[in-house]
C-alpha cells in the first residue's frame, strides 16, 4: 500500500480563480450558524452527527417510554392498537438508523482522520453532503408524526403487510423514503472514509499500525458499502409497489413476500455488525489506555473483526428460521450464526486478557468500557441460544429476541459509545466530563438497563411475543413487564445525566476560566492525542511520521539502559503547538446542504402530488451543477491560519 | 508477587469496603432482593410458557425442542458466570485508586499470546461443532411428516382469525374447475384465489386435534404473514400468503394448548389469538362427525328463525352457515381475504372474535365454582362436546354456566370498538349500529343453535 508522503495540495497564489457567477463561489470566513451550516471540516461533521443522533435519541427514547408505559400492565388502553404500531415501529427505526448508525458516523468522522494523521477526510463536500443528507431522511422520517402518523408495518416492515392494501396510510411512505434519502448518506460516507482510510493515513501508518477503532470503522465502511444498495433495492420496489402500482410483493399477481425477507436481511444482518464494530473499535482504545498496557493480540483484534465483517454476510437467514425456508437452509445458516460466535468471543477474551496484570484505572470511560464487555457478553450468550435452529422456533418474535438485541445494541454499542464520549470530550470540546457524575450515569444506566430488558429474556421464554400492543391478565406476564417498566425509567432518567453531566462540565470549565485541559489529559496512546484540544482546525500542524503501534505512547515511554520502561516525557511536552500557519485546508460550501434537502422535496413529491418532484429535481440537478462548477477553492481569499484561535463552541 | 496473597486478601477487603459506601451498589442489590422475592411470591399460570416448568403438560414436540436447549442454556450459564465473574474479578483486583496512580509504575506489557489467542479461537469452535450435531438432528426430527392418509390439517391465517380446514373426504383440500377433488395439492391455486373443497370440515379459532397423534398442518396465509404458534405443542411457523408451509403438533394429554400470532400482522396482531383443543381420539371422532353435519334449521317463528334472518339479511355476505345447500360459487364477501370465519358449527367452540372472548361463561366443569376467572385457563376438555347443550341463556348468578350473549351482542353490534379492524378498507368486521337489541337477542339465540 502506496503512502503519500504530502498532503493533497493545489498550487498556491500563482493562478487566478475563475468564478463563474457569484453564487458559485465558496462562503467565507463564515462565522456561527452559516459556519456550521457550510462547513466540511470533519470534526465539525462529527460534532453534528452527534448532535443531531442526540435529537433523535431523545425522540427514539420517548417512544420506548411509551412502550414500556403500555405494557406495565395487561389489558391497558393508554395507546391505541393503532398509536402502539407506529410508536415500536417508529421507535426501532429511529434507534437503528437515526441513533446507533449516525453516532458510530460521528466518531468515525471526528476520529479517524486524527488517527491516521490527516487532516481531513478524502472528499470534505461529500462528507458534510453525507451528514445533510442523512438529517434530510431523518427529519423527513420523522415527518410523518405530524403528516398522518408515523409507519407501523415494524422495523423491518415485511411485504406484503407493507404494501398499500394493508397499510394505506402514508407512514409507510415516509419510512421508505426517509430511509432511502438517508441511505444515500451511508453509502457516500462509506466511499469516503473507505478512501480516507486507504489514500491519507500518515508516513509509517502501515494497515497493521492503524488503531482497532480505524481498522473496525474500515469494515463497518465496507458493511456499509455492500449492504446498503441491498436495502435500497429492496425499498426502490416497494416505491413502486406503493407508488406506481408495480406487483413486486403482490401476492395475487404471483409475488413471494419472502423476496422482501431476504433483501431487508441481507441488508439487516451486516447492519448489526455495522452498529456494532464502531463501538468495538472504541472498547479497544480505551481499555489499553486504562489498563496501561497495549491491547492483547492486535493481530487477532484486527482479523476477529475482518472475519465478523465477512461471515456477517452469510447469516442473515437465521432471521427466517420459522419463514418456511426449508430445513436444509435452516441447517446452512444455524450452523454459520453459531461459528460467527467465534470471532466475538475472541474479541471478548482478548479485552480480559488486555486488562489481565493491567493497572486499571476505572474512571466513567472505563467503567463503560467494561458495561460493554459484560452486558454484550449476556446479549451474545442469548445469542448463541437462538441461533440453534428449533428452539428458534420457540424464541423467535417473543421478547427473548427482543431482551438479545438490546443486550447486543444498547448493552453493548451504546454503552460502547459513552465510553467513547466520555474518553474523547476533552478532545472534542477542551474539557473533561465530571466524573462524579459520570459514575451516577454508568451505575444507573446498568441498573435501569438489566431491570428494563433483564426480565423480557423470563417473558420471552414464558411465551410473550414482541410487538403486541397488550396481552391478557390469564397469560402470566403482569409481575416482569411492571419491573422492565420501572427499569426503563430509570434507564431513561440515567441516560439523561449525560445532558446534565455535559452542561455542568461546561459551566464548571467557563467559571474557571476555560483552563487548558492539555493535549494528553489520559495519557493515552494514539496519534489524535499528540494534538491541542480541542483539536484544532487544521489537526496536525505538521503531518507526523508514524513508527508504531500505538505510536504516541512509545514516543512517551521507552526502555531504559537496565530495559525497564520508564516515562521519557509527557504527552503535553510532545504535543504539537496547534499553529496552523502555512496549512491549506479546503474551503467550506453551500451546495452539500442544498443538494440534501433537494432529495426530500423530491420525496414528499412522490408521496403527496408528482407535481413537487418538478422543482425537487430541479433543485436537485442544480445543486449538482452548482457543486461541480463552484471553484475548487477560492484561490485568492487566504485560508491559512484558520489555527487555534479560532475556538469550537462546545455543544451544550 | 511475594506476598501476593496477603497482598491480594488486603486489596479485597478494602475493595469490599468501597463495595459497601457506595450508594449506587446498595440500591441495586435492595432492588436484586426485592425482585426475587416478588417473584417467588408470583404465582401465575403461564399457558404459554416455552419450558414446561411448571408441569403443565407439553407435545413430544415442544418436549424434544426442550431437551435440546436444556444443555445449551446450562453451558451459556457456566460461559456467562465465568466471563461476568472474570471480568468483575479482574476490575476488582487490577484496580489503581486515582492517588495511586503513577505514569512510571507501569504493568508489564504483554502484546498478547499466539497459542493462547489460537486455543480460545479452536476451543469454542470445537463445543459449538458439537452443539450443532445435535441441532441439525433435531432440525429435522421436527420435519418429519405422517404417512400418506394420516390426519392433515389445513391452516390459514388472516387478519385477524385462524381458519382451520379438515379433509374429511381424503380428496386433498383444493377443488379443481369442475368441482371435483384434485388430490395433488402442487397443482392448486394457492390459497389467495384458491377454490377450497367445500366438502371439508372448516372450522375458525380452535383446533381440534386427537392425543396421541401427530397431526400434520399446511400453513398458509390469505392476506399477510401471520406465524402459528402453540408453544406447548411446537414451535412456530409462518403462515405466508402463497405459499404453503407444512409443520406438525402433537399432545399427550386432552386439554387446551394456548397460542398466539407471532409474526407482526397489522393493526390486531395483538388480539390474534388460538388454542389447540386435544381430545380423546374417540371424542374427536364425535366431535368431527358433528362439524361434518350441516347446520339445523331453526322453527319457523320462533326467536331463533327470526335471527336466522337477521343473519340472512346483514351477516351471511361474509360468514358462512352452511344448511347443506351452500352455493360456493356466489360466495364473493368483499373483503380481501374474501373469508371470514365459518359459523356453521359457532356453538362448539369455547371462543370467539380471534380468541380474544370465550363464548361460554360460569361453571364450566360442574364444581359450582365459577370458572371464567381471568385467571383461570383451563377449560375441562372432557366437556368440550357438550358446551353448546346445558348453557342456559338467562344466567341468575354468575356462577350459572351460560351463554356470553352481553359480549356477544356488543361484538355484533360495534366489533371495531372491541378489537381494532380497518372494516372500510376491506379488512375486518364492520359495527351494525342498525340492529335493535331484540334483532341481537334473536341472533344469539340463532348463533347458539349452531351446534
Amino acid at each position: 500500500m502506496a503512502v503519500i508522503e504530502e498532503p493533497l495540495a493545489l498550487p498556491s497564489g500563482t493562478t487566478k480563480a475563475r468564478r463563474p457567477l457569484g453564487a458559485f463561489s465558496r462562503p467565507r470566513n463564515a462565522t456561527g450558524l452559516v459556519d456550521w451550516l457550510t462547513t466540511v471540516d470533519h470534526k465539525k461533521i462529527g460534532i453534528m452527527y452527534g448532535m443531531a443522533a442526540m435529537f433523535f435519541f431523545i425522540i427514539g427514547g420517548v417512544a420506548a417510554l411509551l412502550i414500556r408505559l403500555q405494557l406495565a400492565a395487561p389489558n391497558s388502553t393508554i395507546l391505541s392498537a393503532d398509536t402502539y404500531n407506529r410508536v415500536f415501529t417508529m421507535h426501532g427505526t429511529i434507534m437503528v438508523f437515526l441513533v446507533v448508525m449516525p453516532i458510530g458516523a460521528a466518531f468515525a468522522n471526528y476520529l479517524l482522520p486524527l488517527q491516521i494523521g490527516a487532516r481531513d477526510v478524502a472528499f470534505p463536500r461529500i462528507n458534510a453532503f453525507s451528514f445533510w443528507v442523512f438529517l434530510a431522511g431523518g427529519l423527513m422520517l420523522n415527518s410523518s408524526w405530524f403528516l398522518g402518523g408515523g409507519a407501523n408495518g415494524g422495523w423491518f416492515n415485511y411485504a406484503p403487510n407493507n404494501g398499500a392494501a394493508f397499510s394505506p396510510s402514508t407512514g409507510i411512505d415516509f419510512w421508505n423514503l426517509g430511509l432511502f434519502i438517508a441511505g444515500i448518506g451511508s453509502l457516500s460516507g462509506a466511499v469516503n472514509l473507505i478512501t480516507t482510510v486507504l489514500n491519507m493515513r500518515a508516513p509509517g501508518m502501515t494497515l497493521m499500525r492503524m488503531p482497532v477503532f480505524v481498522w473496525m470503522t474500515l469494515v463497518t465502511q465496507f458493511l456499509l458499502l455492500f449492504a446498503i444498495p441491498v436495502l435500497t433495492a429492496a425499498q426502490l420496489l416497494l416505491l413502486l409497489d406503493r407508488q406506481f402500482g408495480a406487483n413486486f410483493f403482490n401476492v395475487t399477481q404471483g409475488a413471494d413476500p419472502l423476496l422482501w425477507q431476504h433483501l431487508f436481511w441481507i441488508f439487516g444482518h451486516p447492519e448489526v455488525y455495522l452498529m456494532i464494530l464502531p463501538a468495538f473499535g472504541i472498547v479497544s482504545e480505551v481499555i489499553p489506555t486504562f489498563s496501561r498496557k497495549p491491547i492483547f493480540g492486535y493481530p487477532f483484534m484486527v482479523f476477529s473483526g475482518i472475519a465478523i465483517g465477512f461471515m456477517g454476510w452469510g447469516v442473515w437467514a437465521h432471521h427466517m428460521f420459522v419463514s418456511g425456508i426449508g430445513p436444509l437452509s435452516v441447517t446452512a445458516f444455524s450452523v454459520a450464526t453459531m461459528f460467527i460466535a467465534v470471532p466475538t468471543g475472541v474479541k471478548i477474551l482478548n479485552w480480559l486478557a488486555t486488562m489481565w496484570g493491567g493497572k486499571l484505572i476505572l474512571n466513567t470511560a472505563m467503567l463503560f468500557s467494561i458495561g460493554l464487555v459484560t452486558q454484550f457478553t449476556i446479549g451474545g450468550l442469548s445469542g448463541v441460544t437462538h441461533a440453534v435452529a428449533p428452539s428458534d422456533t420457540q424464541q423467535t418474535d417473543t421478547y427473548y429476541i427482543v431482551a438479545h438485541f438490546h443486550y447486543v445494541l444498547f448493552g453493548g454499542a451504546l454503552f460502547g459509545f459513552f465510553a467513547g464520549l466520555y474518553f474523547w470530550w476533552p478532545k472534542i470540546f477542551g474539557y473533561k466530563l465530571n466524573e462524579k457524575i459520570g459514575k451516577w450515569n454508568f451505575w444507573g444506566m446498568v441498573l435501569g438497563f438489566n431491570l428494563t430488558f433483564g426480565p423480557m429474556h423470563i417473558l420471552g421464554l414464558q411465551g410473550m411475543a414482541r410487538r403486541m400492543q397488550t396481552y391478557d391478565v390469564s397469560m402470566g406476564f403482569n409481575l416482569w413487564n411492571l419491573v422492565s417498566t420501572i427499569g426503563s425509567f430509570i434507564l431513561g432518567v440515567t441516560t439523561l445525566l449525560l445532558f446534565v453531566n455535559a452542561w455542568k462540565s461546561y459551566s464548571e470549565w467557563k467559571a474557571a476560566g476555560r483552563p487548558n485541559v492539555g493535549a494528553d489529559p489520559w495519557d493515552a496512546r494514539t496519534i489524535e492525542w499528540s494534538i491541542q484540544s480541542p483539536a484544532p482546525e487544521h489537526n496536525f500542524d505538521v503531518t507526523p511520521t508514524v513508527s508504531d503501534l500505538d505510536d504516541f505512547w512509545h514516543q512517551k515511554y521507552a526502555e531504559d539502559d537496565e530495559g525497564k520502561l520508564r516515562q521519557v516525557a509527557t504527552g503535553d511536552e510532545l504535543a504539537q503547538p496547534g499553529n496552523g500557519e502555512g496549512v491549506h485546508l479546503p474551503a467550506p460550501s453551500y451546495w452539500p446542504i442544498v443538494l440534501a434537502f433537494s432529495l426530500p422535496i423530491v420525496g414528499y413529491g412522490l408521496i403527496y402530488s408528482l407535481w413537487f418532484c418538478i422543482p425537487g429535481t430541479l433543485l436537485t440537478i442544480i445543486s449538482i451543477y452548482g457543486w461541480a462548477l463552484e471553484p475548487a477553492d477560492d484561490l485568492d481569499i487566504d485560508d491559512h491560519g484558520h489555527g487555534p484561535d479560532q475556538e469550537m463552541e462546545p455543544a451544550v | 508477587m511475594r506476598n501476593g496473597l496477603s497482598h491480594m486478601g488486603k486489596k479485597f477487603g478494602s475493595d469490599m469496603k468501597i463495595l459497601q459506601s457506595k450508594p449506587q451498589l446498595k440500591l441495586g442489590l435492595w432492588l436484586v432482593g426485592f425482585l426475587g422475592l416478588a417473584a417467588a411470591c408470583a404465582d401465575e399460570s403461564k399457558p404459554l410458557n416455552t419450558f414446561d416448568s411448571d408441569g403443565e403438560g407439553q407435545g413430544p414436540k415442544a418436549t424434544e425442542i426442550e431437551g435440546l436447549i436444556t444443555p445449551i442454556f446450562a453451558i451459556a450459564g457456566v460461559v456467562f458466570v465465568l466471563v461476568i465473574g472474570g471480568a468483575i474479578l479482574l476490575t476488582i483486583k487490577n484496580r489503581v485508586k486515582p492517588e495511586d496512580y503513577d505514569p512510571e509504575d507501569l504493568p508489564t506489557q504483554t502484546h498478547g499470546n499466539f497459542s493462547l489467542e489460537i486455543m480460545w479461537t479452536i476451543a469454542p469452535a470445537i463445543l459449538l461443532a458439537v452443539i450443532s450435531v445435535f441441532m441439525v438432528q433435531t432440525i429435522w426430527d421436527l420435519e418429519t411428516k405422517n404417512a400418506e392418509g394420516e390426519l392433515d390439517v389445513m391452516v390459514i391465517g388472516q387478519q385477524w382469525w385462524w381458519e382451520y380446514r379438515y379433509d374429511v373426504d381424503g380428496d386433498g383440500f383444493y377443488q379443481d374447475a369442475n368441482g371435483d377433488g384434485v388430490v395433488d395439492e402442487k397443482d392448486a391455486e394457492l390459497p389467495l384465489t384458491l377454490a377450497l373443497d367445500p366438502d371439508d370440515v372448516v372450522t375458525a379459532n380452535e383446533l381440534v386435534i386427537p392425543v396421541g397423534q401427530q397431526v400434520d398442518l399446511e400453513i398458509t396465509s390469505r392476506d399477510v404473514i401471520h406465524s402459528f404458534w402453540i408453544p406447548a405443542l411446537n414451535g412456530k411457523r409462518d403462515a405466508v400468503p402463497g405459499r404453503v408451509h407444512t409443520w406438525s403438533v402433537e399432545a399427550d394429554e386432552a386439554g387446551k394448548y394456548t397460542g398466539w400470532c407471532t409474526e407482526y400482522c397489522g393493526l390486531s396482531h395483538a388480539r390474534m389469538r388460538m388454542s389447540a383443543i386435544a381430545l380423546t381420539p374417540e371424542d374427536f371422532e364425535t366431535w368431527i362427525a358433528n362439524q361434518a353435519e350441516p347446520a339445523e334449521v331453526p322453527e319457523e317463528d320462533t326467536k331463533e328463525w327470526r335471527g336466522r334472518e337477521t343473519f340472512a339479511a346483514n351477516c351471511s355476505s361474509c360468514h358462512i352457515v352452511d344448511e347443506g345447500d351452500f352455493n360456493y360459487d356466489d360466495y364473493d364477501p368483499e373483503l380481501i381475504t374474501k373469508a371470514a370465519p365459518n359459523l356453521t358449527h359457532f356453538a362448539t367452540r369455547s371462543a370467539f372474535a380471534g380468541s380474544i372472548y370465550e363464548i361460554y361463561l360460569g361453571d364450566k366443569d360442574g364444581d359450582g365454582q365459577d370458572d371464567t376467572d381471568a385467571n383461570d385457563n383451563e377449560l375441562d376438555v372432557s366437556d368440550y362436546l357438550i358446551l353448546p347443550q346445558e348453557a342456559s341463556q338467562e344466567a341468575e348468578s354468575s356462577a350459572d354456566y351460560r351463554a356470553n350473549s352481553a359480549q356477544l351482542k356488543r361484538w355484533i353490534q360495534n366489533a371495531p370498538s372491541q378489537k381494532a379492524m380497518a372494516p372500510d378498507e376491506q379488512r375486518g368486521m364492520p359495527a351494525f349500529p342498525g340492529l335493535s337489541d331484540e334483532q341481537l337477542d334473536e341472533l344469539v339465540a340463532y348463533l347458539a343453535t349452531l351446534d
